[in-house]
C-alpha cells in the first residue's frame, strides 16, 4: 500500500490483533444495519472512529488493514470520505448492490433528518429571532470552512510545485473566477504530468 | 463520464442568458435541472467533497436563483452541525430549489440532487475497489493522487474565503469566524460548541448580517 494522502490521519487506534477470527462475509441486511448503527452512533460526530469500531471490533467483517486500505481508496477517489468508505465495505462483500445498501444505511436516517430540519428551516427562517441565532452560527460554519485548506497545508509547505499549483488553482477560481470543472481539466492533466514517477526515484508520496 | 461533464455547459449559456430570478417552476423540467447539474459534479467532488462548495454557492445562488446568500449560507451551516457526512448540503439545496412547490416537490428535489451527486462517485468507487489491487501501484494512481493534491489545497482556500464572503457578518462576527478558524486548527473541540456559542452571540446581536 502507499503512503496515505496527504493530510490523512489515520485513526489512532491499535492494531486489531490479526488472529482474531474474521466473522463470515455480511450478507445485505447485515450491510445495511451495520451502516445503520455507523450513522446513528456517530450522532454527536467521530463518523470514521465508529465506522472502525463497528465493522472492525464489533462485528469482526473485515481486518484492520483491510479497513485502512479502504480510507485509503475512499479518500483518493472523488465523493465524501465517509460515503466512500460505506461503498467500499459494501462492494468488498456484495458488489454493486452491497455498495447501494451500505450507503442506503448509513444516509437514511441522518439525511431524512436534516431534510426535515431543512423544511423546518425554509417555514422558520424569516421569523427575526431565527435570523439572529442562525448569523452567528453561520460565523461559525465560515471559520470551520476556512480551516480546510490549513489544515492539509503543511504536507506541502516543503514542496515548490505543489504550492505553485495550488496558488494557480487559487487565483483561477477567486480572481479570474474560472469555474472548477474546467480548471480541475486543465491543472489536473498537468500536475499529473510533472508528479509522474520517474524511474529510479522512490514513488513515495511529497516530502 | 465525459458527456456528462460536457453536457452542461449548454444548459448553463442558457440560463445565463436570462436574467437571473427563481426560474418559472414547471416542476419536473425543474427537478431534472438540478439533478442534471448535481450528476455532472459529482465526479469533481475531490479531496472528500468540501472543495465543490463553491460550485454549489454558484449554482443555488448565482446561476439559478433558488437561494439567497443567507439562505446558501445558513444551510451551509446546518449541514455543517448535522450529524452524518457533510456532502448532505446538496439535499438541502434541492430542498431549496423546490420549496416554493411545496413539500412533496421540495423532498422529491432533495432526494434526487442527493442521488445525482453520489450516484456517479459510487459508480467510480465500486470500479475502483474492486480493480484496486491492480492499479495501486500504477504510476496513474500515484501521479493523481500526487497531482491531484496540491490543486484541492488551492480549491479548499478558495472555498474558504468563499463561505467567508457568504456568511457577510459584520466585524465582530469575521472576527469569531477567524477564531473559529484558529481553534480548529489548534484544538480538538467539537464544532458544535462553537457553532452553539456563536449562536448565542448571534441571538444577543453581536453577531449579525
Amino acid at each position: 500500500m502507499g503512503a496515505p494522502p496527504e493530510g490523512v490521519v489515520l485513526p489512532d487506534r491499535d492494531p486489531v490483533d490479526e488472529d482474531l477470527a474474521l466473522a463470515p462475509p455480511p450478507g445485505l441486511g447485515a450491510l445495511f444495519s451495520g451502516m445503520l448503527q455507523v450513522a446513528l452512533s456517530s450522532f454527536g460526530g467521530g463518523l470514521s472512529a465508529w465506522s472502525q469500531r463497528i465493522v472492525v471490533e464489533q462485528r469482526r467483517w473485515m481486518s484492520n488493514e483491510a479497513f485502512i486500505t479502504g480510507l485509503t481508496v475512499a479518500r483518493l477517489f472523488p465523493g465524501p470520505n465517509q460515503i466512500n468508505m460505506a461503498i467500499y465495505i459494501g462492494t468488498r462483500f456484495r458488489g454493486l448492490p452491497g455498495a447501494l445498501v451500505a450507503l442506503a444505511g448509513m444516509l437514511l436516517v441522518p439525511f431524512t433528518l436534516l431534510m426535515l430540519v431543512g423544511l423546518a428551516y425554509f417555514q422558520l427562517h424569516g421569523l427575526p429571532a431565527v435570523d439572529r441565532v442562525l448569523a452567528g452560527v453561520v460565523a461559525a460554519a465560515a471559520g470551520m470552512a476556512l480551516s480546510m485548506g490549513f489544515k492539509i497545508l503543511h504536507t506541502y509547505l516543503s514542496d515548490r510545485m505543489a504550492l505553485l499549483l495550488a496558488a494557480v488553482t487559487f487565483l483561477a477560481l477567486t480572481l479570474a473566477h474560472v469555474r472548477l470543472v474546467p480548471v480541475v481539466l486543465v491543472l489536473g492533466p498537468l500536475a499529473m504530468a510533472w508528479y509522474w514517477p520517474r524511474p529510479g526515484t522512490t514513488p513515495s508520496g511529497p516530502p | 463520464m465525459v458527456p456528462l461533464i460536457w453536457l452542461s455547459p449548454s444548459t448553463r449559456l442558457l440560463a445565463e442568458a436570462q436574467a437571473c430570478s427563481p426560474l418559472p417552476l414547471s416542476d419536473l423540467a425543474n427537478l431534472l435541472r438540478v439533478i442534471g447539474e448535481f450528476l455532472s459534479l459529482s465526479l469533481f467532488s475531490l479531496g472528500g467533497g468540501n472543495t465543490l462548495l463553491a460550485e454549489y454557492h454558484h449554482l443555488s445562488v448565482d446561476q439559478f436563483c433558488w437561494l439567497s446568500n443567507a439562505q446558501f449560507a445558513d444551510l451551509y451551516a446546518l449541514a455543517e452541525a448535522a450529524p452524518g457526512p457533510s456532502s448532505m448540503i446538496v439535499g438541502l439545496l434541492g430542498l431549496g430549489a423546490a420549496q416554493r412547490e411545496g413539500p412533496f416537490w421540495a423532498l422529491l428535489s432533495a432526494y434526487g440532487a442527493e442521488c445525482a451527486i453520489l450516484l456517479p462517485s459510487t459508480l467510480l468507487m465500486v470500479v475502483a475497489c474492486l480493480s484496486w489491487q491492480r492499479f495501486r501501484d500504477s504510476p496513474w494512481r500515484v501521479s493523481f493522487e500526487r497531482g491531484l493534491g496540491p490543486i484541492t489545497l488551492g480549491i479548499l482556500f478558495a472555498v474558504g474565503l468563499k463561505i467567508l464572503h457568504t456568511a457577510d457578518t459584520n466585524p465582530p462576527g469575521v472576527v469569531v469566524s477567524l477564531v473559529v478558524c484558529a481553534l480548529m486548527l489548534r484544538t480538538r473541540i467539537s464544532p458544535l460548541w462553537f457553532m452553539a456559542v456563536a449562536g448565542v452571540l448571534g441571538g444577543f446581536g453581536v453577531i449579525n448580517r
